[in-house]
């Protein structure tokens, strides 16, 4: 197996400790930091997501997952630079909206858009639209994720959007929403850019719109 | 028949005029008589007579103490955020065990000591003063898996699962003790049928609800059953992959959700096992026509054969349309039920 299958396998298996341990290896071997998204960490979690839709993996299996991930992104993002730092796919305020505490959803789709090298900026639950758009000014995101599990919640995201264009912002970030009782319609009628159906998608979707 | 006989009948495999009709309210009754949630769920006068309204105004065969998952967290000195007309939630950033090492020193609470798990003691026998004899009364426990992620923080317990099992199962059995007695005082309070909310088992998968689940909720049900209380478990959320497990329980009635197909829960629980559900509460219950709704609920009873109880996947949302749940109401009025192989007493293990 080569070094970065190696890496690939021990992030599937959720182990973490193993892949701090490849990762630093690795970069004393002399990989670049920006080598190993592509190499390494966004197909194992491509693997990761797959099994998920499959129901070979289920909750337990892929937060251990994510948290090997997020063992060699730790490593990995100060020692992005410059040219590699801005190239990492961009900026992701994260939140569950005002009102709703399910964050389960929410968090793994953090933590697979982070493993595809975004740079996240996660604001928990119940987050408040002004919350949103202080996060957005201050971080210079260019992304906004908002996840809501409750019918009564939804309304929220509109509410975040509606925040987003007073201060000014709208045509500064890409929005995209998801949750179970979420629709691409309702991601429409409210204003968003995108909708995600899971966080494999989130991925997808996220990357499509930075593109944009 | 009164909505009490017709579940018993239903449940004991008898004759019913009609198939019995359960949906749990939660939000709705508070609005149906234009009370605040935080009233419903910490007043018991204000939860049972919303309850009894209800359950006049639309039918119900039942009525229940069920109100939010954090009843008995909160007794446990978990803490937990109120809102003025939303559920009780746990505050899980802070939560109870978010140190495991607080297990070993942790102590079940008596149940009637003054706190929440009291106030739900109380809606009980007020319950039993109020309906005794016309509606089934309903109390409610959390589950093994749903209580342990009340005290430790799902995240937490989420991966607690492969980091640290030793701690899971002794946190099962701390919990496990706890809804025993919960139940037990419940029980001894007038309730006749306890609900199992074990919600957060559906997202373990097969392999940990099999290893490690699954024995709690058996020894929960037991305990419950061994009381003299009919029992029901509700595990909102996808179920396919554990279906088989939770019919070999051998509750009495197995709630499935929207997203557990009915036909499934059937082959996989056998002909004997009744089951209630499971229209989608958003899609199909608060968005859909009268007419709409009655077909999902025929589409239902159709999967379900015999053994059937009419209510949807989960809670009834609380902006559903009262036309639309009339339509359930009759439905299940509109259907009675024959003479049905009486349930084995060992039923348990082969359906
Ligand atoms: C676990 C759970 C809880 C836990 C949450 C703990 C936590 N930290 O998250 C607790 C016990 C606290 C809870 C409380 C409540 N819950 Co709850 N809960 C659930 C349950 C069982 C699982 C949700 C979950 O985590 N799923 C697993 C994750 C991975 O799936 P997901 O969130 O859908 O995320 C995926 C996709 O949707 C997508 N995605 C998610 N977010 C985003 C964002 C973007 C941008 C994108 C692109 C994609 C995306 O990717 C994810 C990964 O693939 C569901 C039932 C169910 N199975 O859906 C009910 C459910 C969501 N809860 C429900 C209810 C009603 C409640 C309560 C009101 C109950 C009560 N009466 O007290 C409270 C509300 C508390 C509050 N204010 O938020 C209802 C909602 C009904 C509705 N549509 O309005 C559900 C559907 C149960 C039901 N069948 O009725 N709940």
């Amino acid at each position: 197996m080569s070094q970065f299958e190696e890496m690939q396998q021990a992030i599937i298996d959720g182990k973490a400790p193993v892949v701090k341990e490849l990762t630093e290896q690795a970069l004393r071997d002399g990989v670049k930091p920006a080598e190993f998204f592509p190499k390494a960490i966004v197909p194992a979690m491509n693997e990761v997501g797959r099994r998920m839709r499959d129901c070979e993996f289920f909750i337990p299996e892929v937060l251990i997952a994510a948290r090997a991930a997020r063992a060699a992104t730790d490593i990995l993002r100060p020692l992005l630079v410059g040219d590699e730092a801005s190239r990492s796919a961009g900026t992701v305020v994260c939140c569950t909206v005002k009102g709703d505490l399910h964050d389960i959803g929410k968090n793994i789709v953090a933590m697979m858009l982070e493993s595809a090298g975004f740079r996240i900026v996660d604001l928990g639950v119940d987050a408040s639209p002004e919350k949103i758009v202080q996060a957005v000014q201050e971080h210079k995101a260019n992304l906004v994720a908002m996840s809501a599990l409750l019918t009564t919640t939804m309304v929220n995201m509109k509410a975040g959007i509606a925040a987003l264009a007073s201060a000014g912002l709208r045509d500064h970030v890409k929005i995209m929403v998801g949750g179970a009782p979420v629709t691409e319609n309702w991601a429409r009628s409210i204003g968003a850019d995108g909708y995600g159906k899971d966080a494999p998608t989130a991925v997808d979707l996220a990357r499509s719109l930075v593109a944009n | 028949m009164k909505g009490r006989e017709r579940i018993l009948a239903t449940l004991d495999g008898q004759p019913a005029d009609a198939l019995p009709f359960m949906p749990i309210t939660m939000m709705f009754a508070a609005d149906h008589v234009g009370v605040k949630y935080l009233e419903y769920a910490t007043d018991y006068r204000v939860q049972v007579d919303a309850q009894l309204r209800v359950a006049e105004d639309y039918d119900f065969d039942y009525v229940s103490v069920i109100s939010d998952p954090a009843c008995e967290a909160a007794d446990c000195g978990a803490s937990v955020k109120f809102f003025p007309d939303q559920p009780p939630a746990l505050d899980e950033e802070n939560a109870l065990l978010a140190d495991k090492g607080k297990l070993s020193t942790l102590k079940a609470p008596d149940p009637s000591s003054g706190g929440r798990m009291h106030n739900r003691l109380k809606a009980l026998s007020l319950f039993k003063r109020r309906a005794g004899g016309d509606k089934s009364i309903e109390g409610w426990v959390e589950g093994p898996c749903a209580e342990a992620a009340d005290l430790r923080g799902i995240n937490a317990l989420m991966t607690d699962f492969y980091d640290d099992p030793g701690f899971v199962s002794g946190l099962f059995e701390f919990v496990l003790e706890l809804e025993l007695a919960f139940g037990k005082a419940q029980i001894a309070a007038g309730a006749e049928l306890i609900g199992i909310g074990d919600a957060a088992a559906s997202l373990v998968g097969p392999k940990f609800y099999e290893e490690l689940v699954w024995p709690y909720e058996t020894r929960l049900v037991d305990g419950l059953r061994a009381s003299g209380a009919r029992t029901r478990l509700h595990i909102c959320g996808n179920t396919r992959s554990i279906l088989a497990g939770m019919g070999r329980l051998g509750c009495d009635i197995v709630d499935l959700d929207s997203l557990a197909p009915v036909s499934q829960g059937r082959r996989e629980m056998g002909p004997r096992q009744v089951l209630l559900g499971n229209i989608d509460p958003v899609r199909a219950l608060r968005n859909g026509t009268p007419e709409s709704v009655y077909d999902a609920v025929a589409e239902c009873h159709r999967e379900a054969c015999n053994r059937f109880i009419v209510g949807a996947g989960c809670e009834v949302p609380r902006d559903t349309p009262a036309a639309n749940l009339r339509a359930m109401a009759r439905y299940a009025r509109e259907h009675g039920t024959a003479e049905l192989q009486p349930k084995a007493d060992s039923s348990r293990g082969l359906p």
